[in-house]
């Protein structure tokens, strides 16, 4: 996406986010399950769940700093922001 | 005003490796080059469906949008969040996103939505990417007056990005054939 985009050549922020490294590392074993077993058929169980909860808990303890959290709360999107909710000793989104 | 405007693309991939690539679409660092807008794409959350075969994944897509000096004078801010949902069936071979902003709702709405199936002439070779925009600056809202102006300038801007999208897409999927050959690049 990328709207009002201006035209003259902004400076590229590096990921600035704490859980670059949690994220990286269960996107590649995700990407690998993709390819590997969704697509060949084998649906009986998702995998990378230790990396999955690795990086769902880096985040849930750095959503909020994100503005996220509201904003999904509003849409009444997931289930997890709802656990992340629950398990954040932060307290509640702004 | 609601702006919208589709587009189609046919890439010479099967749809197994065209959808591969669209997960990893954002990720790689030397795509993050090219698509410099795209700041952060987190995964909210994932369930799989085991009986009948579907995947669904929410994402937050933080995009770098600075606009114009006089947009960002009244919107404030030049970061956006959106929220991407993505449905994979894996016995009908669909891929389909929908990708919402969630953030700057109050002057402008934006939708994106894309389809990759196998295509029609050549299901097992080729896949067709279909592609449907909308874009509405909000009526009554400070960026009213200029609506028009600023509704062709997403459009432009978008085709633009989509553009780079489908480059990057293609690469990822050229990457993923010579991988798959059991090739280096």
């Amino acid at each position: 996406m990328g709207f009002l985009r201006s035209e003259k050549k902004a400076p590229t922020p590096a990921s600035t986010s704490p859980c670059a490294n949690l994220r990286a590392a269960y996107d590649k074993c995700f990407n690998r399950w993709y390819s590997e077993k969704f697509l060949k058929g084998q649906w009986d169980k998702e995998e990378c769940v230790s990396e999955w909860n690795k990086y769902r808990d880096c985040l849930s303890q750095h959503l909020d700093d994100k503005h996220l959290a509201r904003f999904l709360e509003a849409e009444g999107i997931g289930n997890m922001i709802h656990q992340v909710d629950a398990s954040s000793p932060k307290g509640a989104p702004t | 005003m609601v702006r919208a405007y589709s587009q189609e693309h046919t890439f010479k991939h099967p749809w197994e490796r065209v959808t591969s690539a669209s997960w990893r679409k954002f990720a790689d660092p030397e795509n993050k080059r090219v698509l410099s807008h795209i700041l952060e794409v987190d995964t909210l959350n994932r369930k799989l469906d085991s009986e009948s075969g579907k995947l669904y994944t929410t994402r937050a897509i933080t995009i770098h949008a600075p606009g114009p000096w006089f947009v960002r004078k009244i919107v404030g801010q030049d970061i956006c969040h959106c929220v991407e949902s993505t449905v994979v069936d894996g016995q009908s071979r669909s891929m389909q996103l929908a990708t919402r902003n969630i953030s700057m709702q109050k002057f402008i709405e934006v939708e994106e939505k894309i389809r990759y199936d196998p295509h029609p002439e050549n299901p097992t070779e080729w896949t067709i990417c279909k592609q449907e925009t909308s874009i509405r600056i909000r009526p009554f809202s400070a960026l009213a007056s200029m609506a028009e102006k600023i509704e062709q300038r997403c459009v432009d801007r978008f085709q633009q990005n989509s553009a780079k999208g489908r480059e990057v897409m293609e690469r990822i999927c050229k990457y993923l054939e010579a991988e798959s050959r059991g090739i280096k690049i």
